[in-house]
């Protein structure tokens, strides 16, 4: 009785390793569709996910700075990744959200067309950027596998990082 | 407040802070009495007190104090224990030096206390004689100014009770006694000074010392029979001692930043939902119109709205210090740098109200040091070579603090020798600072930046003040780090001009409000010389600028869409307003459409992303909640003289905006412009079958028009040439004036053939010239070609 007892204790132990190990192994992103393509990034990068609301335009920055806008008191930039991303602008609509990320002290609102979920998968389903956009300079992190579909997981403190 | 107040001021908050710790150490002490980092917490208090107060003159209470260390020194080195007989006298004499740094507060001098009973018996702790001759002779003559000090002696007597008496204190009492006696004396003499020299206001200072010496020992946790009598004449009048306080001693209470900076977050909340509020009044006012409550609402949220904008500024406020506080500290030092260097230099301030974001604030001080210092060694000359240069013999060095753009300038200048370009190129060669190659091609401008190389000096030995090659460097990098440059500008001989322009992170500045379009921009009041309402025609052109004239003179003008790149969609008024921004000696007029008003903005940096856009010194919230742009005026000048090139560059960069996704055949739009019906129609008809938008008008003036309304966007036009009211040509050249459509393709559809008659098409930004008759097939291909239409969207 006892023994069993211990068996299945242990058993039982040796299941919250596991699943303790595999939350070790999962990251945790938040998905989001930009044109045709869903994109990721984690979640602990992202300070808030809001609705649009009016902002400033700002001379003298490519197109794909919008401008910027009063979030609680600190004025911060706003990009639009579609633009960013190289595709035509498209008006706000009812899907249309800011993600505000931050990395360190760099922060910026990031227009997406609409979000999807937030994803866990494990590391292992993370493959590597493709060859052709390897380097220092992608913004791509990693390319996310699950089921049916491919996620592109992008470098925050590349989104942030200023190229002009 | 002068030099001494400050100082004063910072022990005194550095002290109560102190003292503050002290008492729940202390009564942790009694319960661990071998607590050592404890005892070492007070013997630090004990010591860091006496320290400033040997340096501030304060003789009792630093005599006090060295007794305490001695005591707490040896507790802590575990020569003595601590008794509860030693507790008592420790935490009698921490009452003591409470009193003391009250008085202190209240008098900017200590004394009037006797401290010499409570030295003794802290003497005999560590096992001295207690002898108490020092006591006496020190207090004694501080006695004389500040003579109220009846109740602690009454004190000490019934103290000595409490401790039982051996016959080493038998002889204190009576020395005690006899100089109490002396003192009583002195007092009297001195009341009766007083009385006839001393204003009203000296004699209720003097009411007042009862209860400021009283609250203290009220306090006081051992126990004491006097105490109790005491405190009750102690607290009427303690009543009247805190207004008094006030009087005497500006309250200061020091906050962590962090607390300031969530505060500031929190009143952004505050004021977003402030906002939200306003709206939602709104609404309601117009749904109930005529309802009794509705002014009740109004009244309320009026007050949350005035309350949350006080409030806003308030805490903004609380971060921003005036620059004085660094600059308090120089003449100070100039005194003592001039004894030591045998030269004559005086300093004047200007600017010291100019106020700054308190991180700047504390970050200037070092550098400004390091300047001054620099100008009193190696700028000022001594004072008889000054006299044979004809220079006045005392040199002066003068401090100015102000506002310039979206900066703090803060500029030191000196009348010394100046520097020497040769010389520093010199000394850096033979330093291996720098090469014979970089030497030869250095400016003179260069030439002075080597001063704040690391390891240069020109000093041939090195002193006291300077000379190390250290300090230049650390005005550099303490400078950069906050985004500031320095100009330095000088002449051999005149002397030496250090200006470090530093941005204002956080200043609040008065500002004029501009509009243009639909966009508003916060201009530095400072800058604004006049604003004028011209009318168009006032405008002329010299030279492809345009100009006004401004009472006698040409005021040079641009127009703030044309600096922000701002699409002029509305044409407003044939009325305009100029603002006459002055900076130095320079002037410019700046067009704008509307003023708004003058209000108080808070500058905040656009981040690290955006930092550094020409023209843009930072950002402001609103009201609102909006954001709106601060313009720098310094760039904006400069910008004006090459805007016009600029906005020719700039052709391609509006056509990404304007063309939206197109999902659908009807997404597109063009407008087909004919006086003829019959022609429009022969368009429509040609054009219908690719399902896109058709809009129709009847000549240019209707064309441009519908233009503006914006309702559409176009991606092609078909003009005709011939047109009443506009032509075509004319029509093509006015909406080639519109940024927004300059790349917008006009098709020329007209029955005029001419070779002339094309080219004139071409020059007013026809794209395509088509001759009529045509067939339906040929306008429809050259449209689709024209407006990038997708295959896909062909049934």
């Amino acid at each position: 009785m006892s023994d069993k007892l211990k068996q299945v204790i242990s058993k039982q132990r040796k299941h919250e390793e596991d699943s303790l190990k595999r939350s070790d192994d999962i990251v945790q992103l938040v998905g989001f569709v930009i044109g045709d393509e869903e994109y990721a990034v984690p979640i602990l990068a992202i300070q808030e996910i809001i609705k649009p609301f009016p902002w400033t335009r700002v001379p003298q920055v490519p197109k794909y700075v919008v401008g910027v806008f009063n979030m609680r008191g600190a004025v911060i930039p706003l990009i639009d990744l579609r633009l960013k991303f190289g595709l035509s602008p498209k008006k706000h609509n009812e899907e249309t959200r800011f993600i505000v990320m931050r990395h360190g002290d760099d922060i910026a609102g990031f227009v997406i067309d609409r979000l999807t979920m937030a994803i866990r998968i494990s590391k292992s389903k993370i493959g590597p950027a493709p060859e052709t956009a390897n380097g220092d300079d992608t913004a791509i992190d990693g390319v996310g596998k699950q089921e049916d579909r491919i996620i592109t997981i992008l470098k925050v403190n590349k989104l942030l990082e200023r190229d002009f | 407040m002068d030099e001494f107040q400050e100082i004063l001021q910072d022990f005194l908050v550095e002290s109560f802070e102190l003292i503050e710790q002290l008492d729940q150490d202390l009564v942790e002490l009694e319960t661990r009495p071998d607590d050592l980092e404890l005892l070492n917490r007070i013997f630090r208090v004990a010591h860091t007190v006496k320290g400033a107060s040997s340096f501030l003159n304060f003789d009792v209470l630093t005599h006090l104090t060295h007794h305490m260390e001695d005591v707490l020194n040896r507790a802590r080195h575990g020569e003595l224990v601590i008794t509860p007989d030693i507790m008592d006298v420790i935490l009698e004499s921490i009452d003591l030096m409470k009193t003391l740094l009250n008085i202190i507060r209240d008098t900017s001098a200590d004394g009037g206390v006797d401290v010499s009973a409570c030295v003794a018996r802290l003497d005999r702790c560590v096992g001295g004689s207690g002898e108490i001759k020092t006591p006496v002779s020190q207090a004694a003559p501080k006695v004389e100014e500040e003579p109220e000090i009846e109740f602690v002696d009454t004190e000490d007597d019934l103290d000595y009770e409490n401790m039982g008496a051996d016959e080493l204190e038998a002889e204190i009492e009576r020395l005690l006694n006899q100089r109490q006696a002396e003192d009583k004396v002195k007092r009297a003499a001195k009341k009766g000074s007083n009385a006839s020299s001393s204003e009203p206001e000296e004699e209720f200072t003097e009411e007042d010392y009862e209860p400021t010496i009283k609250v203290p020992m009220t306090v006081n946790p051992t126990p004491k029979p006097a105490s109790i009598r005491d405190s009750s004449d102690s607290d009427d009048a303690r009543a009247a001692a805190p207004a008094k306080k006030q009087q005497v001693v500006e309250q200061t209470i020091r906050v962590d930043v962090k607390r300031l900076d969530h505060l500031m977050n929190l009143i952004g909340e505050l004021v977003l939902a402030k906002n939200r509020l306003i709206k939602i009044n709104d609404d309601v006012e117009e749904r109930y119109e005529g309802e009794g409550f509705l002014e009740e609402l109004n009244q309320v949220v009026s007050i949350v709205s005035l309350v949350t904008t006080d409030l806003q500024i308030a805490v903004m406020k609380t971060r921003m210090l005036p620059i004085g506080k660094v600059f308090n500290k120089f003449p100070r030092m100039i005194r003592d740098l001039s004894r030591e260097l045998n030269k004559k230099i005086e300093l004047e301030i200007f600017g010291e109200e100019t106020e700054l974001d308190k991180s700047i604030v504390e970050e200037v001080g070092d550098p400004l040091v390091h300047i001054i210092r620099n100008s009193c060694d190696h700028g000022i000359e001594i004072p008889k070579i000054r006299a044979e240069q004809g220079k006045n013999e005392t040199g002066t060095i003068k401090l100015k603090a102000y506002n310039e753009g979206n900066q703090i300038v803060i500029q030191i200048d000196d009348d010394g020798k100046g520097l020497d370009a040769d010389m520093l190129k010199r000394k850096s060669l033979e330093k291996g600072l720098i090469t014979q190659k970089e030497s030869d091609n250095m400016s003179d401008k260069e030439a002075f930046t080597l001063i704040f190389k690391p390891g240069f000096s020109t000093a041939a030995t090195v002193t006291n003040v300077s000379g190390r090659g250290v300090g230049m460097d650390v005005v550099k990098t303490n400078i950069e780090k906050l985004n500031g440059i320095i100009d330095i500008d000088s002449e051999v001989g005149i002397g030496t001009s250090m200006k470090l322009k530093i941005p204002l992170t956080l200043a609040i500045i008065q500002a004029l409000l501009v509009g243009v379009q639909e966009e508003h921009y916060a201009i530095p009041l400072a800058s604004v010389l006049e604003t004028v309402r011209i009318s168009k025609d006032e405008v002329y052109t010299v030279e492809g600028r345009s100009v006004m004239r401004l009472r006698e003179d040409v005021l040079p003008l641009v127009h703030i869409g044309d600096i922000f790149e701002v699409e002029r969609i509305l044409d407003s008024s044939e009325y305009a307003y100029v603002v006459v921004l002055g900076l130095g000696t320079s002037k410019l007029g700046l067009i704008v459409d509307t003023l708004v008003g003058q209000e108080e903005i808070v500058i905040k940096s656009l981040g690290e992303f955006l930092k550094g856009i020409e023209g843009i010194a930072g950002a402001t919230i609103r009201g609102d909640g909006g954001v709106t742009l601060i313009v720098d005026v310094i760039a904006i000048m400069d910008m004006s003289k090459r805007v016009k090139t600029k906005a020719l560059k700039d052709t391609t960069s509006d056509a990404a905006m304007s063309t939206r996704e197109k999902t659908k055949a009807s997404d597109y739009a063009v407008m087909i412009v004919d006086d003829s019906k019959t022609d429009r129609t022969i368009m429509r008809k040609a054009l219908e079958p690719l399902g896109i938008t058709l809009v129709e008008a009847g000549d240019g003036q209707e064309a441009l028009s519908i233009l503006k309304q914006g309702d559409y966007n176009f991606d092609a036009m078909l003009v005709d040439i011939e047109m009443p009211r506009m032509d075509g040509y004319s029509l093509a050249i006015e909406i080639k004036k519109y940024n927004r459509y300059k790349n917008l393709p006009l098709i020329a559809v007209t029955s005029r053939t001419g070779k002339s008659d094309r080219m004139r098409g071409v020059e007013s930004g026809m794209v395509e010239y088509i001759t009529k008759p045509y067939s339906a097939d040929y306008l429809a291909s050259v449209v689709q070609r024209n407006i990038n239409f997708k295959s896909e969207f062909l049934r």
